[in-house]
């Protein structure tokens, strides 16, 4: 192991720690964006450049910025609300947590990878043909799924009565609620 | 095969996450952990069985930002009606 891929996993781990242990919303979100560019780096050093690129614009461009967007909107920033009806289930979820990470531990450490496929350094000119040849009927599905997702998102969110119809003091009130 | 380690460490941190944190919002936060440690382990497998490993993490990264858009939806949409999003005192879904 390199130094600098010991840093890399020092980076992701320390991050996601921070990420399901911080208090405040905001600062979990701004370790997220840490522990996604520091991903965005791995990424480039496994060959996988356009996904490298891919997980800065959508992850830490567009996903954490809209969670942020919403923690900010609900006034969520405070983790930890209200009283905590099972006092013990940290340690239980530290133990479930750390079972899970020793089944998946245990499935890779009888395996042997030979890293000698030529990814053509992960570009799109290399991904382009996959995407619309064999993946092509996924690549619409998926197409499809995002459709059907703004649809439903904006369907969500949208107000009992149109705004317009709303006096300016009941528009600031269903605003606020 | 390192990265495939820490891949498998941070699910875990992510299904730490999702059993503990008692905001909505934050139990998303630890759903993104988890899909971004699947998508570690895809693209270091990618490395040794070729592109397609590739391909399905970007697949895995648009379902995620599908999952993003309608679960913050369905979060303001809850926040509306209960002026909360612990996940506590969301044991029915009845409005």
């Amino acid at each position: 192991m390199s130094p600098w891929e010991a840093l890399a996993l020092l980076l992701l781990l320390a991050t996601g720690l921070l990420v399901v242990t911080l208090r405040n919303a905001i600062h979990a979100a701004l370790a997220l964006i840490a522990n996604f560019l520091v991903l965005a780096g791995v990424y480039v050093a496994l060959d996988a450049r356009f996904l490298g690129f891919i997980q800065i614009i959508v992850y830490a461009g567009a996903i954490v910025v809209l969670f942020l967007f919403v923690i900010m909107l609900l006034f969520a920033a405070q983790g930890e609300v209200g009283f905590d009806p099972l006092v013990r289930s940290k340690p239980l979820a530290a133990l479930l947590s750390l079972g899970v990470a020793g089944i998946l531990l245990s499935g890779l450490l009888g395996l042997k990878l030979a890293f000698s496929q030529n990814l053509q350094g992960g570009l799109p000119q290399a991904l382009g043909p996959l995407l619309y040849g064999d993946w092509l009927l996924i690549l619409l599905a998926v197409g499809f799924l995002l459709m059907a997702a703004t649809v439903v998102a904006v369907a969500l969110v949208e107000p009992n009565r149109p705004l317009d119809a709303l006096r300016l003091e009941e528009r600031k009130e269903e605003v606020l609620r | 095969m390192s990265y495939l380690f820490a891949s498998a460490l941070l699910f875990a941190l992510g299904v730490y996450g999702v059993l503990t944190r008692r905001t909505a919002i934050l139990v998303f936060l630890s759903i993104e952990l988890m899909l971004n440690a699947a998508n570690l382990s895809l693209i270091g497998f990618a490395r040794a069985h070729g592109l397609d490993g590739q391909v399905a993490a970007l697949m895995v990264i648009a379902i995620a930002a599908a999952e993003v858009a309608v679960g913050l939806g369905l979060i303001v949409a809850i926040f509306r009606h209960r002026e909360s999003t612990a996940v506590d005192d969301l044991s029915e879904l009845r409005g």
